[in-house]
């Protein structure tokens, strides 16, 4: 598959004597919105963090670009600045204000002239609907423009991909959807997003795939339409079954 | 205690364990040369020699310094006890609403952990017996300064300690009809102390290592062992040293026992708000 | 009477010495203790054991024989300082440790998605520490480096016995010379004690409320 831009092949991880990814196999295309579903424990959280090497695989491979994921050094901090991460609980540094916290990585990693940076971080907070909040610090500021916050933070690194780690699932339900729609403004202008995350109506209007997980296993991989409507394995069904009523 | 908080940094890549392996080859390399050093000129000085050393294995000399060791022991010990007893004392005037209790308790603490403990010590060394015409023993002028100090420490650990407990405590024992002083010595007080107890073994520590400052007032512990010991051996350096090995000894155990005791606390603790946690659920099903 | 005010001035200018030893001591302490936090947590394991033997030993023993040991040690291996070179040593020696294990613990309260996120940005080990760890972990030790601080304004009075004229050397040596103003001398010097220690911990109040402020 010379056109995709994340490819884990046969990937294992074991976690002392569970073993969290069982033979993952998932390429992700230049443009694709793929959503990784799954029960808790399912390992989709741990299998979105080995791709930015937030966590080590024991076998297999991973490809970013073709090239597979560099261990350390310059070469991660590129990759990572390639492969953004949006966290569930946002992580958002507590210390600085907002413009800070989406300048920081631009300034740090990417060596850009503080000024450059800062401009490019007030575009971005306009961008995500927050950019009259730039001055305010992360604890003044809701759940949902914390991770609005945090979106734009990885965009300020302009990444080829993002990741989704469960982005919603801390969140007030009335502030779900201004970061699902942010979500879905990111899928229309052509972003690689891998998604992690119960909003199965998401999945179904953005995802242009999703990938049902289950005991460290990929079970299903489908359309979103297919897969809603016609789940092809029991545990996808069962699953289906208690997280739509 | 040597684990890693390996949050802070990435699982290291192959490049990064050579490194580490390569580098820490040079420092040790460095390391070893340093101690060869060191023990080259320590032997060149005659600081090596078996003169120096050898009185430590003298049945007398061991004696004479488990003396110490036991003086240390009996003073740390002897304070313990009063600070806790003056700390409560003073932890919970602190807590009091009546001024003219609360402030005395106020002054004494603040006065307690401003004053050094060696002016303590001097102070019930050199004026308590003009202003008083006795001669304090040694044991007390050691014990009294540790207690004045550790007293006002042990108070506001117990001050912290009530007031970290959950309101509702204090309401609940109202609301059965005890007063203030009940609840503060039925309900308050028991609570904290359990809690205390961690930090109470590691201010054992702080006495043992403050009771060193006994030498100074001519108490036998173990460090003024220590000095007629190298006086008489013509080996400070040796003494001091071996002196200093008992105290690491002795410390570290007790530093351990209060880790320990924190940690299982810790755990307990969060268990049992775990518990609680489900019976209020299983109530709301 | 004439006695005390005679001696009253000497006894300021001990204070001085005093508070020179604090402030230095305060300082190499304050960078012996960041630099072995770095090391105690880093990648790289024998730091993380040399600061943890460091720190077990060093802690473990009364000040008094960490100035005993250097003083009677070091001038056998050739290094002869004076007696405040060798009471500085010592004071930063048993000070740092505190400072490292202070740190360590605030650097431990940190968040751990916060970190990750630092890492997921692509920071180094050594940016992760001096742009997201440092700056917030100094913040919120402010309250028990304070204690450690004071404590050591405390802990210079054991350089008397060891050669320094600071505040209780001083003293000693005045109660020896005049008797009759034994007590008069000894109440000044503990009053401008617990002087120094109350204002050193309205000092270090401000700063944690403007330490908190700035969050």
């Amino acid at each position: 598959m010379p056109d995709s831009l994340i490819v884990l092949d046969k990937v294992n991880k074991w976690f002392g004597g569970l073993h969290a990814l069982r033979d993952i196999n998932l390429s992700v295309k230049a443009g694709e919105v793929v959503v990784v579903a799954g029960p808790s424990g399912s390992g989709k959280s741990t299998m979105c963090r080995t791709i930015n090497r937030l966590e080590t695989i024991d076998n297999g491979t991973i490809f970013v670009n073709g090239e597979p994921l560099p261990a350390e050094g310059r070469e991660l901090a590129k990759l990572r600045s390639e492969v953004a991460m949006v966290f569930q609980q946002f992580n958002l540094f507590s210390h600085l204000n907002i413009l800070d916290n989406v300048a920081l990585g631009p300034m740090k990693v990417r060596r850009q002239p503080k000024a450059e940076a800062h401009q490019q971080a007030r575009d971005l907070l306009v961008r995500v609907g927050i950019g009259d909040q730039a001055e305010k610090y992360p604890a003044q500021l809701s759940g949902g423009q914390q991770q609005r916050a945090a979106i734009a933070r990885a965009l300020a690194m302009r990444p080829k991909a993002i990741l989704f780690d469960e982005p919603t699932s801390a969140l007030d339900p009335e502030m779900v959807n201004e970061v699902l729609e942010v979500m879905t403004q990111l899928a229309r202008d052509g972003m690689t997003m891998l998604v992690v995350t119960h909003e199965m109506g998401f999945a179904r209007r953005v995802a242009h795939r999703v990938v049902f997980m289950d005991t460290g296993q990929i079970v299903e991989e489908a359309p979103p339409e297919a897969f809603f409507t016609n789940p092809q394995t029991e545990r996808a069904r069962d699953f289906l079954g208690k997280i739509l009523k | 205690m040597t684990g890693a908080d390996s949050h802070l940094f990435d699982a290291p890549g192959p490049r990064a364990v050579r490194r580490t392996i390569i580098g820490s080859g040079v420092a040790a390399v460095f390391a070893v040369a340093l101690i060869v050093y060191v023990l080259m000129e320590l032997s060149a000085k005659g600081q090596l020699s078996a003169a120096k050393w050898s009185p430590f294995l003298k049945y007398d000399l061991i004696k004479f310094l488990l003396h110490g060791l036991a003086y240390t022991a009996g003073a740390a010990v002897v304070s313990l006890g009063l600070a806790l007893v003056l700390g409560i004392a003073l932890g919970v005037g602190r807590l009091t609403r009546t001024a003219i209790i609360r402030m005395p308790c106020v002054a004494i603490v603040e006065l307690g952990r401003g004053l050094p403990v060696l002016l303590s010590m001097l102070f019930l060394f050199l004026a308590f017996p003009l202003a008083f015409h006795i001669d304090l023993p040694a044991f007390w002028t050691v014990v009294l300064a540790l207690v004045l100090y550790n007293g006002a420490v042990i108070a506001e650990i117990v001050r912290a300690g009530v007031l970290t407990l959950p309101k509702g405590q204090r309401e609940a024992a109202f609301a059965i009809g005890l007063t203030g002083t009940q609840t503060m010595r039925l309900v308050l007080l028991p609570q904290a102390l359990r809690i205390m107890l961690p930090s109470l073994i590691s201010q054992l520590v702080v006495l043992i290592k403050d009771s060193a400052l006994g030498f100074i007032v001519g108490y036998q512990e173990l460090t003024a062992q220590a000095q007629s010991a190298a006086l008489l051996f013509n080996n400070p350096l040796q003494t001091y040293v071996v002196v200093g090995v008992v105290y690491i000894l002795v410390n570290s155990v007790l530093s351990e026992a209060s880790t320990y005791l924190g940690e299982r606390q810790k755990r307990t603790l969060s268990q049992k708000v775990v518990t609680a946690g489900d019976a209020v659920t299983i109530e709301s099903r | 009477m004439n006695e005390l005010i005679g001696a009253l001035p000497i006894l300021l200018h001990a204070f001085v010495t005093t508070l020179e030893l604090t402030f230095l001591a305060a300082l190499t302490s304050l960078v012996v203790g960041i630099i072995a936090a770095a090391m105690r947590v880093s990648p790289v394991p024998p730091l993380r054991w040399a600061v943890s033997v460091y720190v077990r030993f060093v802690r473990n023993t009364p000040l008094t024989i960490v100035f005993f040991i250097t003083v009677f040690g070091l001038p056998q291996v050739g290094i002869n300082f004076s007696f405040f070179a060798f009471a500085l040593l010592a004071l930063t020696l048993y000070t740092g440790t505190f400072v490292a294990e202070t740190l360590r613990a605030g650097i431990q309260a940190i968040p751990i998605g916060q970190i990750e996120a630092a890492r997921a940005t692509g920071l180094t080990f050594i940016q992760v520490l001096r742009y997201v760890v440092l700056p917030q972990a100094l913040r919120s030790v402010v309250p028990p480096l304070a204690s450690v601080f004071i404590a050591l304004f405390k802990n210079t009075s054991i350089a008397s016995a060891f050669g320094v004229a600071e505040a209780i050397g001083t003293m000693t040596n005045m109660v020896n010379v005049h008797s009759t103003i034994v007590l008069w001398v000894m109440g000044a010097t503990a009053i401008i004690y617990i002087a120094f220690a109350l204002l050193f911990g309205r000092a270090f109040a401000w700063l944690e409320r403007k330490a908190l402020i700035v969050r």
